[in-house]
C-alpha cells in the first residue's frame, strides 16, 4: 500500500455474484447492514417524533381536539381529545422508541457496523452472519414494539423506565398485552444488542490492519469499542429484568410484589444498573464521532488524543457506579445514596476534559464550517449545557426537588437531542458519500442545522424553567395544580416551538432521500479526511479491500508542516515511514 | 497448540496482533462475559430477595429433591469431563475418540435436561409453581400445617423456576449446538488436529453452563 | 495461542470435583453447625469447584493474562449490583 491513488486501484471489488436477496435483504455485508439499520432507525426516529407531537399538543393545548385526532380510536382520544390513559402511553412509547430504536440503533447499529471494519482496515466484521442476526432481531423487536401500540387495551404505560409493580399488574396499569409485548420486545432487542457488541469487540481487538495500533485508531472507533463493552455487560441485566417482569406479568411470580415479600426497589436497581451505562452508550459514540468531525473541520489534530481515549475509558468505568442517582428519592439506603452522589459528581471530570479538548482542537484551526462541522460544534455546545444541568441533579439535596420534573426532561433532551442527535445528523451527512456514493445538499444541510438549532433551544431550554417551578414529568394536565397554571403560556410556547422543530426535520428527510438518488456524485475523499474509508470508492465495494491496507500514522494528521496538502491519510507512505513490525501469520 | 493449528485458525489476512486468540474463541469468551451479567442479574435478584425476605426460607430438601439433583449435578460435571476429553482427543488427532466423547457429552447433557424436566413435572404436581404454592395442593397443606413458611414461598417459586429454567434453556441450546456440530462436522470427519475451533468454542460454552450450575446447585438446593 | 504446557490431568480434576460435591452434600445435611458458617463453607466449596472448571477445563490457567481479565471483569460488576441491592436491607 503506497499512495492514496494506488490504494484505490487495489480496492476493486472482486466479482460479486450474490443474488439481490443475499446482497440487500439477508446481507452479511457490514455496510449493507449498517444501511439497513439506518433506514430502520430513521423510521423509528419519525415514530418517536410523531408521539412527541401528540404529547406537546396535549401540553400546549390541553383538552382541545388534536388535528388528525379523529384517526385515533375513541378509547384513546374521543373527538380527538387525548385521554390521560392515552397520554401516559404516548410518554412511555416516545421514550422507548427514541432511546432503544432510534438513538441506540442510529449510533451503534448504524455507525459501529458501517465504520468499524472500514476505519480499522478489515474486510468485514468478525462474524458476518451473527451481524445479520443482530439486525433482524432488532427488526423483530421493533415490530413487536410497534404492534404493542395496536392491541385493544393499548401500549405499555409505566414510563420508559417501566417501574414495577405498576408495569407488572394489569389491575394497576390497565394494560396487559401491551405491557407484555414491551417486555418481549426488549428481550429481543437485548439479544440483538449483545450479538452486535460481541461482533464489534472481537473485530476491533483482532481484525485491525497492519500498523493500526490501538493508539492510531480514530476516536469514533475507540468510542464505539468502549460502548460495545458497556452494552455487552449492561444489556443482559436489562434482559434479565425484562424476563422477570414478563414472568411477573404472565406467570404470577412475585419478584416486585411487596405483599408476597418481593421488592419494588429491586426493579429500580436492576433497571438503572443497566440504565446508567445505557446513557453512556447513547453519548459516547456521539462524542467519538464529534471528535472526528471537529478535527476534520478544524484541519488540526485532536487536542490531547490520549487524554480523550482515557476520558472515554474513565466515563465508561465510572458509569458503572453511579446508577443510584436515578433513585435519590426512591427511599433507598441513604448511605448508598451519598456514595452515588460522590461518584456522579466525579464523572463530570472526564466529560469536561473532553469538552475542553474539543475547544482546544478548534482553537486557531483553519476552520471549515461544512455541515458536519456545524453539527459537531453544535454537539459540543448543547452537550455542555446538558452536562451542566447534570451537575445539579448529581447533588442529592437539589435532586430531591427537581427529580421527576421538567428539569430532568430538559437535561435528557439536551444530551440526547442536543448531544446524540446532532452528532448523528453530522455523521449521516459526513458518511453519506461513502454509503451512497453521492453528497447531501450542503445549502439545505445548513438551513436544516440552523433551524433545528433555533427551534430545539426554544423547545427545550424553557423546560429548565418549568422544572424549577415544580412542573412534574409525565403529567397529563398541569392545570389541575393552581401553582402550575401560570406556566401554561410557557407550555404552549414550547409546543409551538416543538411543532416548528419537527417541521424543520422535513428538510433533512427530503435532503436525505433526494440526495440518495439525485445528489451530486461523491469523489473519493470529499472531506479531505485521513481515515481508511476515504481510500475506498464511494460507495465502498463488498469486502472493502482485497488485501488490507498498511497504516503508518494516526488519523488526525492535519496541517502537517511541510506537506503540500493540509491532510495526511493514514495509509500514505512517506519516505521516512517504516513498515509496521508484522509477520503474515497472525501474531503466533 | 502447534503453528499449523494456529495458522489454520487465524484470520485469513494479515492483522495487528490482537489478543492472540482466534476470532471464534475470542467471540465466545466475550459472549460468556455477557452471560455472566445475565445470570448475575437473575442470581443476584435471588440473593437480594432472599437476604431481604421478611421470614425464613424453606429448609433445603423439603420442597426440592436433593438426591436426584445431586446425581444430576454429578452427571453435568461428568459431561464437562467428557467434553474436555473430546477436545483433547481431536487436539491429539483422534477423530474417532472425538466422536465418542462428544456423543457422551451430548447424551449427558440430554439426560440432565430430561431429569430437570421430570423434576419440574414432579414439583408442579405437588403444587410448587412459579407463583409459589398452588391452592389446594400437597404443598399448600404443608404451608397450612406450618412445615413450610407461607411468607417466602412466593419468592421461592419465582426465583427457583426463573434461575433453573433459564439454566436449563442454556443447557438445551448447548446440547442442540453440539448435536449440530456432531452431525455436520464430527461424524463426517471434518475436524482435524489442525482445525477444531468449533469443538473448543462449544466446549467453552458447555463448561460455562456447568460452572453456572455448580453455583446454582449450591445456593438454590443446599442453602 | 496457549503457551506450551503439560496437559492437565482431566480425570484427576474430575475426582476433585466429585469429592468437593460429596463434601457439599455432607455439609448441607449432616453437620450441626451454625447457618452462617455452613453458608460460608458451602460457598467456598462451590467457588473452588467453579475455579477448577474455569482454570482447567476452560484452560484459563494457560491463557494470556488479558484473556483472564476479560473473563473476570463481569464478576465484580455483578457483585456491585448484588451488594447494592443487599444494602437496602441493612439500614
Amino acid at each position: 500500500m503506497t499512495t492514496v491513488a494506488a490504494a484505490s486501484h487495489t480496492a476493486h471489488a472482486h466479482h460479486d455474484d450474490r443474488s439481490f436477496i443475499k446482497k440487500y435483504i439477508f446481507s452479511t455485508d457490514h455496510k449493507i447492514i449498517g444501511i439497513q439499520f439506518l433506514f430502520l432507525s430513521l423510521f423509528f426516529l419519525l415514530v418517536g417524533g410523531f408521539l412527541a407531537m401528540q404529547i406537546r399538543w396535549q401540553l400546549g393545548f390541553p383538552g382541545k381536539p388534536m388535528p388528525g385526532g379523529s384517526l385515533l380510536p375513541e378509547t384513546m382520544a374521543p373527538g380527538g381529545v387525548i385521554l390521560p390513559e392515552y397520554y401516559i402511553q404516548l410518554v412511555t412509547m416516545h421514550g422507548t422508541f427514541m432511546v432503544f430504536f432510534a438513538i441506540m440503533l442510529l449510533l451503534v447499529g448504524v455507525y459501529a457496523n458501517f465504520l468499524i471494519p472500514l476505519k480499522i482496515g478489515a474486510h468485514d466484521m468478525a462474524f458476518p452472519r451473527i451481524n445479520m442476526a443482530s439486525f433482524w432481531s432488532a427488526f423483530a423487536a421493533g415490530g413487536v414494539m410497534l404492534a404493542s401500540m395496536y392491541v385493544p387495551e393499548g401500549a405499555a404505560r409505566a414510563g420508559w423506565t417501566m417501574y414495577a409493580p405498576l408495569s407488572a399488574r394489569e389491575d394497576l396499569s390497565g394494560a396487559a398485552l401491551g405491557q407484555q409485548l414491551w417486555s418481549v420486545s426488549i428481550i429481543l432487542f437485548g439479544l440483538s444488542s449483545v450479538l452486535g457488541s460481541l461482533n464489534y469487540i472481537t473485530t476491533v481487538i483482532n481484525n485491525r490492519a497492519p500498523g493500526m495500533t490501538w493508539f492510531r485508531m480514530p476516536l469514533s472507533i475507540w468510542a464505539l469499542f468502549i460502548t460495545a463493552i458497556l452494552g455487552l455487560l449492561a444489556v443482559p441485566v436489562l434482559a434479565g429484568a425484562a424476563i422477570m417482569l414478563l414472568f411477573e406479568q404472565v406467570l404470577g411470580t412475585h419478584f416486585f410484589d411487596p405483599a408476597a415479600g418481593g421488592q419494588v426497589l429491586l426493579w429500580q436497581h436492576l433497571f438503572w444498573f443497566f440504565g446508567h451505562p445505557e446513557v453512556y452508550i447513547l453519548i459516547l459514540p456521539a462524542m467519538g464521532i464529534a471528535s472526528d468531525l471537529i478535527a476534520n473541520g478544524s484541519r488540526k489534530p485532536i487536542f490531547g488524543y490520549h487524554s480523550m481515549v482515557f476520558a472515554i475509558c474513565g466515563i465508561a468505568f465510572l458509569g458503572w457506579i453511579v446508577w443510584g442517582h436515578h433513585m435519590f428519592v426512591s427511599g433507598m439506603n441513604p448511605t448508598l445514596g451519598s456514595s452515588f452522589m460522590v461518584s456522579t459528581l466525579l464523572i463530570a471530570v472526564p466529560s469536561a476534559i473532553k469538552v475542553f479538548n474539543w475547544m482546544g482542537t478548534m482553537w486557531r484551526g483553519n476552520l471549515r464550517f461544512h455541515v458536519p462541522m456545524l453539527h459537531g460544534v453544535g454537539f459540543v455546545a448543547m452537550f455542555t449545557i446538558g452536562g451542566l444541568s447534570g451537575i445539579f441533579m448529581a447533588a442529592t439535596p437539589v435532586d430531591m426537588f427537581i427529580h421527576d420534573t421538567y428539569f430532568i426532561v430538559a437535561h435528557i433532551h439536551y444530551v440526547l437531542f442536543g448531544g446524540s442527535l446532532f452528532a448523528i445528523f453530522g455523521a449521516i451527512v459526513y458518511w453519506f458519500p461513502k454509503m451512497f456514493g453521492r453528497m447531501m445538499n450542503e445549502g439545505w444541510g445548513k438551513v436544516h442545522f440552523w433551524l433545528t438549532m433555533l427551534f430545539y433551544n426554544m423547545t427545550f431550554f424553557p423546560m429548565h424553567n418549568l422544572g424549577m417551578a415544580g412542573h412534574m414529568r409525565r403529567l397529563y394536565d398541569p392545570n389541575i395544580y393552581d401553582f402550575l397554571k401560570p406556566l401554561q403560556p410557557l407550555n404552549t410556547f414550547i409546543s409551538i416551538s416543538a411543532f416548528l422543530l419537527f417541521g424543520s426535520q422535513i428538510i433533512f428527510f427530503v435532503n436525505f432521500w433526494w440526495s440518495m438518488f439525485k445528489g451530486k456524485k461523491a469523489p473519493l475523499n470529499p472531506w479531505e479526511d485521513n481515515g481508511l474509508e476515504w481510500t475506498l470508492p464511494s460507495p465502498a465495494p463488498h469486502g472493502n479491500w482485497e488485501t488490507p491496507p498498511t497504516v503508518y500514522r494516526g488519523p488526525y494528521e492535519f496541517s502537517v508542516p511541510g506537506m503540500s496538502e493540509d491532510y495526511l491519510p493514514q495509509t500514505k507512505k512517506l519516505p521516512t515511514d517504516r513498515e509496521p513490525a508484522m509477520t503474515p501469520a497472525h501474531g503466533h | 497448540m502447534t503453528q499449523a493449528m494456529a495458522d489454520a485458525m487465524r484470520p485469513p489476512f494479515p492483522a495487528e496482533r490482537g489478543l492472540d486468540v482466534y476470532n471464534k474463541k475470542l467471540g465466545m469468551w466475550i459472549f460468556l462475559a455477557s452471560e455472566v451479567m445475565f445470570f448475575g442479574a437473575l442470581i443476584g435478584s435471588y440473593v437480594i430477595l432472599r437476604f431481604g425476605a421478611a421470614g425464613d426460607w424453606a429448609k433445603p430438601g423439603v420442597v426440592l429433591n436433593i438426591k436426584i439433583t445431586a446425581f444430576n449435578t454429578f452427571l453435568l460435571i461428568c459431561s464437562s469431563v467428557s467434553m474436555v476429553k473430546a477436545y483433547a482427543a481431536i487436539q491429539d488427532g483422534y477423530p474417532d475418540k472425538l466422536r465418542f466423547w462428544l456423543l457422551m457429552t451430548i447424551l449427558g447433557g440430554a439426560c440432565f435436561v430430561g431429569i430437570q424436566v421430570f423434576e419440574y413435572i414432579h414439583l408442579v404436581e405437588h403444587g410448587f409453581v412459579p407463583s409459589g404454592v398452588r391452592e389446594g395442593s400437597e404443598l399448600a397443606e404443608m404451608v397450612a400445617a406450618g412445615s413450610l413458611p407461607a411468607a417466602t414461598m412466593g419468592l421461592y417459586g419465582s426465583t427457583f423456576f426463573t434461575m433453573t429454567g433459564f439454566h436449563g434453556f442454556h443447557v438445551t441450546c448447548g446440547v442442540l449446538s453440539m448435536l449440530y456440530l456432531y452431525v455436520t462436522k464430527a461424524l463426517p470427519g471434518k475436524y482435524t488436529a489442525q482445525d477444531f475451533a468449533g469443538i473448543e468454542v462449544v466446549g467453552l460454552y458447555w463448561h460455562f453452563v456447568d460452572l453456572v450450575w455448580i453455583i446454582l446447585f449450591t445456593i438454590v438446593y443446599l442453602v | 495461542m496457549e503457551t506450551a504446557h503439560k496437559r492437565p490431568n482431566y480425570i484427576l480434576i474430575w475426582v476433585y470435583l466429585a469429592v468437593l460435591t460429596a463434601l457439599e452434600l455432607g455439609l448441607a445435611f449432616e453437620l450441626p453447625i451454625s447457618k452462617n458458617v455452613k453458608l460460608a463453607l458451602l460457598l467456598f466449596l462451590a467457588i473452588w469447584k467453579a475455579l477448577l472448571v474455569g482454570l482447567y477445563f476452560m484452560h484459563l490457567k494457560f491463557e494470556r493474562w488479558n484473556l483472564r481479565i476479560l473473563a473476570i471483569v463481569p464478576i465484580p460488576l455483578a457483585l456491585i449490583l448484588i451488594a447494592a441491592g443487599m444494602s437496602e436491607h441493612i439500614w
